[in-house]
């Protein structure tokens, strides 16, 4: 803000002037109040790039450890299926078709981009099925510094009468079969930007990067508690249709 | 998650009987290595955390300073804060012509953290003896527990007689009820409930003070200074019309037209 130098020199006066003077004065504050607003605003600036030094040094102490999780999950059969249906909000995604199309999924994987701020990616990896010929699909988000964010998906290379995601398979007798609900899998066609003043959400994508990923287990664990394989720690919910001889005890049930 | 014993010395043997526990041994060992992974993982984000917030502090304790100097500055300019509300799009709304009187006793605004951050904050609103209330400061204070629930707390005004807006009492029309068409700005010291929203529960309010106005009120404040006298150059082309007395859009000269 530069001060109009001709009011300046009307400072000494007094009189009539003392408008002037008090609105010199005023200017004068108020200069001083933009430079400590651009001192703070700097200290914000280092505050923010410290906490995502932090982030990016703790990320990558998680990518490997995320790397031998994935190679347990894939000993545990359709692990992230189950997560998948016993999780509140994305077990409502799934139709009955995506579950069948989920029995062939290997692996999940959330990946941030190495800086963290410019984004991230989802990635679902089929074993070969007879659904669609990709073996990966993968939806990227990426953010700018104006504040748009790009979204980039693969699109999907469905197999003759597959293609659920656009609501038309045909069952065995060749009969268009109309889905009334949506697949989970359109969810990869979904790449518009939203406009900055919504701000960017993609629920689904949220949900599985903050939620689903980091702890998948717990919600896997819900699910198989009532499932045999699970064990001692879940007696009370096993009791009732396992119990049969009667006797609460669970090693004679075979 | 213990494994069970019996199930477990199973293992050995094979046929299809015991193929199943087999499996299930398997899996069992799966899970609980894969349950290790999640504990470690735990341990990382909780470390991640730490150091984050410490982060965090750390330049808290930085800007301290750095706010008590603004006030100072502050202090020297007129009716900061009150212009600085009604600047802003969403608080402007909040407040009544009743409130706005009020604030023109307003003398500072202090946003403070506790000095661990993630206890909590209280917003300070700190006033001139004036003929409204008792009280020289307001306080709203938000307190996180380890549970993660927020409790409220906020300042019982002592309203002067019949001074009380916040209650529906306007001592204009002393005797007979005012209906409140418009709520006072300061029945927010008794809202202590958190709302309901369905992205979880907030208090709006503070939320814009804390994160949008406490931070630069400055630039919300020049939005409205803009179109006052005592600004200057910078923003000749909004006040040109107004103050260009002799129509040469030249500022130097406007106070001379006035003396001859």
């Amino acid at each position: 803000m530069v001060v109009d130098k001709g009011k300046k020199a009307k400072v000494a006066e007094r009189g009539e002037e003392d408008s002037d003077h008090i609105d010199d004065e005023l200017v004068l504050s108020i200069e001083k109040l933009q430079e400590i607003q651009d001192e703070l605003e700097r200290v914000n600036e280092e505050a923010s790039d410290k906490v995502l030094e932090v982030e990016q040094k703790y990320n990558e102490i998680r990518r490997p450890i995320y790397g031998k999780r994935n190679e347990i999950i894939k000993s545990i059969p359709d692990f992230w299926l189950t997560a998948f249906l016993s999780h509140p909000a994305l077990s409502n995604l799934l139709s009955e078709e995506d579950q069948n199309i989920f029995k062939y999924l290997e692996s999940l994987e959330v990946e941030d981009f190495k800086d963290l701020k410019s984004g991230y990616s989802i990635s679902f990896n089929f074993s070969p099925n007879p659904y669609f010929e990709d073996t990966s699909l993968k939806k990227t988000y990426s953010f700018f510094d104006e504040g748009t964010t790009n979204i980039t998906s693969t699109t999907i290379r469905w197999k003759e009468g597959m293609n659920t995601a656009n609501g038309v398979a045909y069952d065995k007798s060749g009969k268009k079969r109309p889905f009334p609900e949506e697949s989970f899998f359109s969810w990869f066609g979904e790449t518009q930007q939203k406009s900055i003043s919504e701000g960017f959400s993609d629920e689904v994508a949220e949900i599985i990067k903050e939620d689903l990923w980091p702890n998948p287990l717990k919600y896997f664990n819900n699910e198989a508690d009532e499932e045999d394989f699970d064990v001692d720690e879940d007696d009370e919910e096993g009791t009732d249709f396992e119990d049969e001889d009667d006797d609460q005890a669970d090693e004679d049930e075979n | 998650m213990v494994a069970d014993k019996g199930k477990k010395s199973k293992v050995a043997e094979r046929g299809e009987e015991q193929d199943s526990d087999h499996v299930d041994g398997e899996l069992v060992l799966s899970i609980e290595k894969l349950q290790e992974l999640q504990d470690e993982l735990e341990k990382i984000n909780e470390e991640a955390s730490d150091k984050v917030l410490e982060v965090e502090q750390k330049y808290n304790e930085v800007r301290r300073p750095v706010y008590i100097r603004r006030n100072e500055i502050i202090q020297s300019i007129p009716d900061f804060w009150l212009t600085a509300f009604l600047s802003h799009p969403a608080l402007s709304d909040l407040l009544t012509e009743e409130d706005q009187k009020i604030f023109k006793y307003l003398v500072s605004l202090d946003v403070e953290d506790c000095k661990d951050v993630k206890s909590g904050y209280s917003i300070v609103f700190n006033f001139s003896p004036n003929p409204y209330f008792e009280d020289t400061k307001l306080v709203k204070t938000y307190s996180f527990t380890e549970e993660g629930t927020t409790n409220i707390t906020g300042t019982t005004i002592k309203w002067k007689e019949g001074m009380d807006i916040a209650n529906g009492n306007g001592h204009e029309k002393k005797g007979s009820k005012r209906p409140l068409t418009e709520e006072s700005f300061f029945s927010w010291f008794g809202e202590t409930e958190l709302k309901n929203f369905s992205d979880g529960v907030t208090d709006e309010v503070a939320e814009i003070i804390k994160e949008d106005l406490w931070p630069n009120p400055l630039k919300y404040f020049n939005n409205e200074a803009d179109e006052e006298d005592f600004d200057g150059d910078e923003d000749d082309e909004e006040k040109g019309s107004e103050d260009d007395e002799d129509g040469d859009q030249d500022d130097e000269e406007e106070e001379d037209e006035d003396d001859s």
